[in-house]
């Protein structure tokens, strides 16, 4: 279990994150719905170590990896899905997984590649073009292959469905379902809430830094608060 | 040859130096550091050579003296790495250029060690332009290692998207620390030889003007390969050399030169190389298709054929 515990992260006076705890599980998508500046994506950053935290503790199996250096939250096995994809552009499709694949071994990094592709065949289709001539849609596909091939155990996704086109979207979501289903436990921060709510398991709102809801899937269509700031007015009549 | 190259020495020797001096800030520029850093390690390597063979009774070998300085070098780099480890872009420059000039006025107020603002004299070796061109060359070996396969295209996830990069679990501060000790290698280097090969050196050879020669090599060949660095020094040391003609507007031509290449040629010659060479793969590319296309036509012209015979052998 990848367990955030009572995390606090300010940025100068800004206290962005405000005791936030929440758990991702193996073979489970959490997914976290929150308005802009909730301190969603904050949130994902303290985890991988990108951004400091105040107090608090985030562990992976039980282990602490509060404020270690981003590179061993990776090894520790954790990987992160940015928000805007941000591939390299001028490398190929491979050349991208591979540097995914940096912490593990050379064998290791080789028998992922083939499952990468088992999973994305669009990959495996375009593996020598260049990752900067891929539609918006492939270009999560690789990001989603690119944060397997470290082998992680937990992939902590921020918005994979922006700047999609609508038809996209369920496709990338249900990628991400796929995902937890191989066993990996998915931490999934989405501003399209109704498709998210689709393909997830559990549910946080996160809302000013601090968590105004938890709880699972069904539990979520219910609350009424959670319908109306996320699903709009229209939800609450039927 | 010999008369040739006795007349061009001084050419010779700057084109190799000022290759080391563009490399001390184009390869930590490729690990995305923008460090001046390489002018302080110059001067470093330059004034700590020329004070151990001054000061010494017998007579230093160069690897000693150049060595030492590398060594100085070296250790300041790192100190200036932790330094400076949090800043990034103009801040670093700034930061790293004010070294550079600590370093110039620390040569100026020196004393008698550095020899103040008159600088050191017969600092005298046996160092020959063959040692100079073998550790350019195994430098160009070096990074050409570097930049090529899986090392080269870390070094390039490091420079454009450091944050991604170590969310990929590379370690993006080791990069870095490379980046300023690899810069102390290379500055020192340039200052060791090119004082033993000069005898003398004083602070008005360690300012700002080299800051600007360097960056100078560097956006005239391409930041991106070492070779870019070795199009820029030979270009920088020899076109005013060939300029000399022009007389009084030699300064101005070779500002408009140099005013081009930064707009015009974003990448450098290097760059422009590059262009030509794709296109060329992208026509050679084109070529075959058509020729598959062509190909694919005369099939399908035989296949009508075969049909059309078949429907005459029906009408029959």
């Amino acid at each position: 279990m990848l367990e955030i515990d009572e995390l606090h992260v300010s940025y100068g006076k800004v206290r962005a994150v405000r005791g936030v705890s929440l758990a991702a599980r193996p073979g489970r998508v959490t997914l976290v719905l929150g308005a802009n500046g909730a301190g969603k994506t904050t949130t994902l950053r303290a985890v991988m170590g990108l951004q400091s935290v105040d107090s608090g503790r985030v562990r992976v199996d039980g282990t602490d990896i509060t404020g270690k250096d981003t590179h061993k939250v990776v090894r520790a096995g954790v990987s992160l899905v940015p928000e805007g994809r941000r591939v390299f552009a001028p490398l190929t499709v491979e050349e991208n997984l591979l540097l995914g694949g940096y912490s593990t071994s050379a064998t290791d990094r080789a028998d992922t590649l083939q499952k990468v592709y088992g999973m994305f065949p669009i990959l495996s289709d375009r593996r020598d073009g260049a990752a900067g001539l891929l539609s918006g849609g492939e270009q999560q596909m690789l990001a989603f292959g690119r944060a397997l091939m470290s082998r992680s155990k937990y992939v902590l996704m921020d918005e994979p469905s922006m700047g999609l086109a609508p038809s996209v979207v369920q496709t990338v979501l249900m990628t991400a379902r796929e995902i937890a289903d191989s066993g990996i436990g998915v931490l999934m921060v989405e501003q399209n809430a109704e498709a998210g709510l689709q393909v997830a398991d559990e549910v946080v709102a996160i809302s000013q830094g601090e968590v105004g809801f938890t709880g699972d899937v069904a539990a979520a269509r219910a609350d009424r608060a959670i319908l109306r700031a996320f699903l709009g007015e229209s939800a609450l009549s039927n | 040859m010999s008369a040739w190259y006795d007349a061009h020495l001084i050419l010779v020797q700057a084109t190799f130096i000022s290759f080391l001096v563009a490399l001390s800030i184009q390869f930590p520029m490729r690990m995305g550091v923008f460090s001046f850093a390489g002018v302080a390690n110059y001067a470093l390597g330059a004034y700590t050579a020329a004070i151990v063979v001054v000061r010494s009774d017998e007579i230093v070998s160069p690897v000693v003296s150049v060595g030492a300085g590398v060594l100085v070098a070296v250790v300041v780099s790192l100190i200036l790495a932790l330094i400076v480890r949090r800043l990034r872009g103009l801040y670093l420059a700034m930061a790293t250029i004010s070294v550079s000039l600590i370093v110039q006025v620390i040569a100026f107020n020196g004393g008698e060690l550095t020899g103040g603002a008159s600088g050191m004299f017969g600092v005298i070796s046996d160092l020959t332009i063959g040692s100079v061109i073998v550790v350019c060359v195994v430098a160009a070996g070096i990074l050409t290692w570097t930049e090529r396969g899986t090392l080269g295209r870390r070094i390039d996830a490091v420079r454009d998207d450091p944050e991604l990069a170590v969310s990929m679990g590379i370690n993006v501060n080791r990069y870095r620390l490379v980046a300023f000790v690899g810069s102390g290698v290379f500055g020192s280097l340039a200052g060791g030889l090119e004082v033993l090969l000069r005898s003398t050196i004083s602070p008005v050879n360690v300012g700002f003007s080299l800051v600007v020669t360097a960056l100078t090599i560097i956006i005239v060949g391409g930041y991106r390969s070492w070779v870019g660095a070795a199009i820029g020094a030979v270009i920088v040391t020899w076109l005013p050399f060939y300029l000399q003609a022009m007389e009084r507007y030699q300064q101005v031509i070779y500002g408009l030169f140099v005013v081009v290449a930064a707009i015009f040629v974003p990448g450098g010659l290097l760059g422009i190389a590059d262009q030509a060479r794709r296109r060329l793969v992208r026509r050679q590319l084109e070529h075959e298709d058509q020729e598959a296309a062509a190909e694919q036509d005369a099939g399908g012209a035989a296949v009508v054929d075969a049909v059309g015979a078949s429907r005459k052998e029906e009408a029959r």
